[in-house]
């Protein structure tokens, strides 16, 4: 059995002490709150400083952190599958009380169990969930391609919709402000395509200086993008990462729980 | 005027999404072949590709789904063409929960189809999806195997002779991320960050604009922004290799250059929606100010 | 007229079911929706069991468990997830809540300060130097950079000099936010286009015959 001491430690921390909390919490229910917290501790700490101490049982080959690592590749897995529970108690709730949209839930019930079906044969039998060798579709990718793929991208689609039914209604020039990001807003739609050529299509006469407006447009398009939209960009970005930086802290040190279901005087 | 504008104000909006279809679906039945001009963005992506050598090995990874594809996949598929017209190896991932492994199996199968000469498993392979992406991203740092034991069906993915000698993402000299949302940056600021690696975006063209800031300070080597970025990604390649300037004039699958012509028709809907809306609006103002 | 595939009629019979909304919402988008949630809910499953929990941990622990036997944790904690769907021992998924977002805000930490403050202000630091174009572009940049981090200061009350600095920087994101309602617009259009074009040349073309 390989007992590095990165696994061995690793397995210490976030097995053997949580089972001990477990055991505690079951006394003592103060403790469900605090113990978490020193776990959290080290979940946070050991990807940080692995990458600036370069001590082979912390960030070498067979260290806590690539483990570390390899193990929440696998917990974001169940993580992602978190949501399942919450739907299919939520749903059957409506059904058995035959709430008012219930039939929906049904399908969506139908839907779920059907693809997760067609996902556990592929796994089981080894047919996958892709293309077989041959070309064809395994029933998971069948239902990909005609239920999944068309759904999602229709349903996003309507955005477009959306947005020029707002561009009619609600985008005014009511201020300052409001008039520049108007202003920049058209030069941007009208420089990223080829608008003016659009225009001019009907005119022969006016294609040359279509063209010539239009490459003019976009040059002042990528000076907006790369001078003000940059600077305001890496306004942004400097400013929301000190702010997740100094939340990571929090998080870490356990002053924010608010992820853990917890208030601060919890 | 003010009356026929205010009626059109108070306009009962199906009638401006009924527009808004056949605006956009009349191009489609028509096309008109508006031209496509290219950018700094786009040609630093093209000519970063184009300097790589015959054998070199890169990383394709589909950080998308169905909800981007229109803009997303003539990127993936255009860069998986440039790669293996220079006989340039890719190696694709799928980091993207919602569909972005099924994209990436199609993609690879639909561009693998029009290069028979090309071999899976030496010329290019599909490690399929995993979990976690930023814990991805970390391990891929050190150990390649570690994340990906296995190709996308399964098969170790030390049986193939693309991966010998490739254990890490510092041995590959690209990394291309055709991404929406939040993943295709992670790239750039813990891949590229922490290991040097290159690295190209293909994102959407709502997330685009951010990527500015990181292409001025010289974080990626080029930028494909949505589907114009795309369009002028396929120009770039039809005017480079001939046989892919007879596929994009050619093909009756759906190309970026094609939909920008839907692009054009709908931006020039959206401005003059926008100019009405605020002509309608200032002389609503004028008016009750004179009063 | 030729014979359009079951998948290629499904597919658009949905997509018009979707598109349907515009008009009103009905019974037959409701269904779309439902269907389309429960269809991506059942699509997790498949990726996460077999392109993770097969290759990662259930495959390592079957073919050489005495190398990979500390991967039971992560399957255990995986599963104390679940936990908190059992209202009386629901604290006990804690823990696992505890590792998995504390690890994802180490590395974000990591992220954020060395691949976005650092490079980020690097970027700023350009050569004012000269009284030319380049430097004119520089100095616009380098002023809007930190008009924007001064409006985004709202630990302090601003002041006569602040201000108007913050107002600057205000002015400098509303043209960042028009280019971005630019970009966005083109992005959504570019979802409808892809959706009319499979309609009309997937679907339609073929099934009336052209």
């Amino acid at each position: 059995m390989n007992l590095e001491f990165g696994k061995v430690a690793l397995v210490a921390i976030f097995l053997l002490v949580p089972f001990a909390g477990i055991a505690l919490g079951m006394r003592a229910p103060s403790l469900r709150s605090k113990i978490p917290l020193v776990v959290a501790f080290f979940a946070g700490l050991i990807p940080i400083v692995s990458l600036y101490v370069p001590k082979r049982f912390l960030s070498g080959d067979t260290g806590m952190s690539p483990r570390l690592d390899q193990w929440l590749i696998i917990v974001a897995g169940f993580a992602l599958l978190l949501g399942i529970t919450n739907v299919i108690q939520n749903s059957t709730k409506k059904i058995t009380r035959r709430a008012p949209g219930w039939p929906y839930a049904a399908v969506l019930l139908a839907g779920l169990y059907v693809m997760s079906a067609f996902a556990i044969y592929g796994w089981w039998s080894g047919d996958g969930i892709g293309i077989r060798p041959d070309g064809s579709a395994t029933p998971f990718q069948w239902v990909y391609i005609a239920v999944f793929q068309p759904l999602q991208a229709t349903i996003f689609a309507l955005l477009a919709f959306f947005i020029a039914s707002a561009a009619f209604r609600a985008f005014r020039a009511r201020n300052t402000e409001a008039t520049i990001l108007l202003i920049a807003a058209a030069i941007v739609m009208s420089g990223r395509v080829p608008l003016l050529e659009f225009l001019a299509f009907p005119f022969p006469f006016l294609h040359g200086a279509a063209a010539d407006a239009s490459q003019f447009m976009g040059r002042a398009t990528e000076w907006i993008m790369d001078v003000p939209n940059g600077a305001a960009q890496s306004g942004i970005i400097i400013g929301a990462a000190l702010g997740a930086g100094s939340m990571a802290i929090r998080v870490i040190l356990g002053i924010e729980r608010g992820y853990l279901g917890l208030g601060k005087s919890e | 005027m003010a009356g026929l504008l205010q009626r059109l104000l108070n306009l009962d909006r199906r009638w401006i999404f009924l527009f808004v279809l056949v605006s956009v679906a009349t191009p489609i039945v028509i096309p008109i072949g508006l031209p496509v001009t290219t950018t700094g963005a786009t040609r630093s992506a093209f000519e970063f590709v184009e300097s790589l050598r015959p054998g070199d090995v890169v990383w394709l990874s589909f950080d998308y789904g169905p909800s981007s594809a229109p803009e997303n996949d003539p990127m993936a598929e255009g860069f998986m063409r440039q790669c293996l017209e220079k006989k340039v190896r890719v190696i694709v991932s799928a980091l993207y929960p919602l569909g972005g492994l099924s994209l990436a199996n199609a993609s690879v199968a639909k561009v693998s189809a029009e290069y028979p000469g090309a071999e899976y498993g030496v010329d290019y392979i599909n490690l399929g999806y995993k979990d976690g992406a930023a814990a991805v991203m970390r391990r891929l740092g050190d150990d390649i195997e570690g994340v990906f034991p296995t190709d996308v069906s399964g098969r170790p993915i030390s049986e193939f002779p693309i991966m010998q000698g490739i254990k890490n993402i510092r041995s590959v000299k690209l990394v291309m991320t055709v991404a929406t949302g939040t993943i295709g940056e992670w790239w750039i600021t813990q891949v590229h960050a922490q290991f040097g690696t290159p690295v190209i975006i293909g994102p959407t063209a709502v997330s685009a604009p951010k990527y500015y800031a990181f292409l001025n300070a010289g974080q990626l080597v080029g930028m494909l922004g949505g589907m114009k970025g795309a369009a002028e990604y396929e120009k770039l390649l039809a005017a480079k290799y001939p046989n892919l300037g007879a596929f994009y004039g050619k093909t009756l699958l759906f190309t970026a250059t094609k939909g920008m012509d839907g692009q054009t028709v709908l931006h020039a809907v959206i401005l003059l929606f926008i100019l009405l809306g605020n002509i309608a609006y200032f002389s609503n103002r004028s008016r009750r100010a004179g009063r | 007229m030729h014979f359009v595939g079951i998948s290629t009629w499904l597919a658009a019979l949905l997509t018009l079911a979707a598109l349907s909304f515009l008009y009103k919402d009905n019974p037959f988008f409701r269904f779309a929706e439902n269907l389309f949630a429960g269809i991506s809910l059942g699509y997790y499953v498949g990726i996460v069991l077999n392109q993770t929990l097969e290759p990662n941990l259930f495959t390592p622990m079957r073919e050489d468990f005495l190398n990979n036997w500390d991967l039971i944790v992560p399957g255990v904690m995986g599963l104390m997830l679940y936990v908190r769907s059992v209202p009386r021992i629901g604290w006990i998924s804690r823990y696992a809540l505890a590792i998995y977002v504390a690890y994802y805000i180490g590395v974000e930490f990591t992220r954020k300060i060395h691949g976005e403050v650092l490079p980020q202000i690097a970027r700023t630091m350009l050569p004012l130097n000269a009284f030319d174009g380049p430097t004119l572009v520089s100095l616009i940049f380098v002023v809007g950079v930190y008009c924007v981090l001064i409006y985004f200061f709202f630990s302090k009350e601003q002041n006569r000099v602040t201000g108007p600095l913050a107002r600057l920087g205000v002015w400098f994101l509303m043209i960042s936010f028009g280019a971005a309602f630019g970009f966005t617009v083109m992005g959504r259009i570019a979802l409808l286009i892809g959706r009319l074009n499979f309609l009309i040349l997937n679907w339609l073309y073929p099934t009336i015959g052209l």
